[in-house]
């Protein structure tokens, strides 16, 4: 049977996955949740696969390990599937990584990473992604419409204006629209 | 190449709809916490990119292997990349070779080696001090830095092996992700630290350790962050990859115009969403004063910058040539890769010079700079497997130690 070591060392609570994974009929060798520590766990444990948040600061440290171990009897790799490159994405996108000891079959991992991308948080970044492209064209708009009022309220010129703005965006840790948001809405209430 | 200068700002709106447009408008954009992504901050969310039809959404990153694996899948199209890791992605030590692409230089300078104040009390603040320490019976010392094949283990190496001490047998390293080096540091977990602002400057802030060495004291105006994307990006979006050099040319230009700027940036970066560390800690070292934590304080001549007249951000084939070659100086690399031909490959210098043209920013003469190193010796991107096999220290196997 393949053995696991968990490493939870992000807000995501992997407590959960433990319990799932050991249902499922797995075997969970240890969890680590101190990033630092990650080499030596790994050293003592020897486990066949570690799994890993795909955002985890931790992912750093494995890639030390994994140079480490290169010329060791068992050395362990970032698990990519070759023949099947979409599971590796959708495993990416559902935030789990795999590390496996070198030789380990992607049919043996499979039932692993079902239960664990099952367990983790889907990914919001992709939702974000989305309403971003709508905003695009309203948002230079906005821009250069409120550079425009500037320059007028200012009597300055386009580049002085877009000065103006982004300092004051910058200051307050702003995007550029929202200060071009405040500015119309100001010309607004002014009446001009 | 293109014909003429364009004048984007004339008429925003004709460049978004030519043949030049984007071929995709949205760009997803990594970068870690760290000072020296503010141009990609800024281009971002000051408006640098509109103009060019593009809209940057940025994504913080909590690791770069994170950051490299959704650079490689897709889910990022270009982010701020540790120059090392580029090559050793491009090479594939360690995890699978992918094709990569260097868009442009993001920054030079800024990074550092942070000791504990334990060391500091003990008189080891100096590298005599600390190559003495070290020799010392049963005083290994833990030195972390970031990544293995990146920058910052590079430069420590380096550091360490130009004062005679043996960075993969005289000390301990490890990997410890940057915003957590002074809280190991204080605890003692560790000694000594490479890494990246704001994370020296907050040691030193808070009392846990001191500043050894700037690493524009190894290397004055060395290569560092550069804006990185696959090679199949660059193939596939062209146009998108040329407008987003612009971009972020654009920004650099904004932040190194004055201190204003400067200081403008530094607050907008301490926001949480990107750097997330007090301003205090992030604004000094920005602006180039510099406090070591050992009583000196200095206007650095070599801080942190992002443009430099254009200095900053050619992809110089020879800053390219430098890191394979520190790669294979300390075996990670295990045989010499094609040095020239990789440059080549992965730096995009044409698609460089036709975004910085259109902008009318300075070309280099050649993309090949010729540097003196704090050391004295001088690097020019000449025979690149000499070089490597030049170091008296270094971990080659096949060759004599």
């Amino acid at each position: 049977m393949l053995r696991i070591l968990l490493i939870d060392d992000t807000p995501k609570k992997l407590g959960r996955l433990r319990s799932a994974l050991v249902e499922a009929g797995f075997e969970v060798i240890g969890e680590s949740g101190l990033d630092i520590d990650l080499p030596d766990r790994v050293e003592a444990l020897r486990p066949d696969v570690v799994l890993i948040d795909t955002d985890s600061p931790g992912r750093d440290v494995m890639e030390q390990v994994v140079l480490v171990s290169r010329d060791q009897p068992r050395p362990i790799v970032m698990f990519t599937d070759d023949d099947n490159p979409a599971a590796m994405r959708q495993a990416i996108k559902a935030g789990v990584s795999a590390y496996i000891v070198e030789g380990i079959q992607a049919q043996r991992l499979k039932p692993i990473l079902d239960v664990a991308m099952a367990r983790f948080e889907s990914d919001q970044a992709l939702r974000a992604q989305l309403q971003a492209r709508d905003q695009q064209l309203a948002e230079r708009k906005r821009i250069e419409m409120a550079k425009g009022m500037l320059m007028k309220m200012k009597g300055c010129n386009e580049e002085e204006a877009y000065t103006l703005m982004r300092r004051q965006a910058m200051s307050r840790q702003q995007k550029l629209v929202q200060v071009a948001e405040q500015i119309i809405a100001m010309n607004d209430l002014l009446g001009q | 190449m293109s014909e003429s200068p364009r004048q984007p700002h004339a008429d925003p709106l004709a460049w978004v709809s030519g043949s030049d447009a984007p071929e995709k408008p949205t760009l997803d954009i990594g970068f870690m916490a760290l000072t020296d992504a503010a141009s990609l901050i800024v281009a971002a969310t000051q408006g640098f990119a509109q103009p060019y039809g593009l809209t940057l959404s940025l994504h913080r990153q909590h690791s770069w292997s994170g950051l490299r694996d959704r650079l490689i899948e897709g889910q990022l199209d270009a982010a701020q990349c540790l120059y090392g890791q580029m090559f050793a992605t491009e090479l594939g030590v360690g995890a699978q070779s992918v094709g990569m692409a260097v868009l442009m230089g993001l920054s030079q300078n800024g990074q550092g080696i942070t000791l504990s104040a334990r060391l500091r009390a003990a008189g080891v603040t100096t590298p005599e001090a600390l190559r003495e320490h070290v020799r010392r019976e049963g005083a290994r010392l833990t030195l972390a830095q970031t990544f293995p094949t990146g920058t910052h283990a590079l430069w420590l190496n380096y550091w360490l092996a130009s004062h005679d001490i043996h960075p993969l047998q005289d000390v301990r390293t490890l990997v410890i992700p940057p915003a957590q080096m002074v809280e190991h540091l204080q605890a003692g977990r560790i000694d000594g630290f490479c890494a990246g602002e704001p994370w020296g400057a907050l040691a030193v802030a808070e009392g846990a350790g001191f500043t050894l060495a700037t690493t524009q004291s190894i290397w004055p105006d060395h290569p560092e962050k550069v804006l990185g994307c696959t090679h199949a990006f660059v193939e596939r979006y062209p146009n998108t990859a040329r407008a987003l050099v612009m971009a972020v040319l654009e920004a650099s230009r904004f932040i190194d115009a004055n201190a204003e700027n400067r200081q403008g940036t530094a607050r907008l970066i301490a926001s949480p969403e990107y750097v997330g560390a007090p301003l205090s800690a992030i604004e000094p070292r920005f602006l180039g004063r510099y406090e070591d934590g050992l009583g000196h304080a200095w206007l650095d001549a070599h801080p942190l910058r992002f443009f430099g007249e254009g200095q900053v951000n050619p992809p110089y084939h020879s800053d390219a040539l430098w890191f394979m070659t520190q790669l294979r100086r300390w075996g990670l690399l295990r045989e010499d890769p094609d040095y020239l031909a990789v440059a080549a490959h992965v730096q995009q210098s044409a698609l460089y010079a036709e975004a910085a043209g259109a902008l009318g920013i300075l070309l280099p003469g050649s993309y090949y700079r010729r540097a003196t190193l704090g050391d004295g010796s001088v690097w020019d991107g000449s025979d690149p497997a000499g070089y490597a096999r030049g170091f008296r220290l270094h971990a080659l196997a096949d060759a004599p130690l």
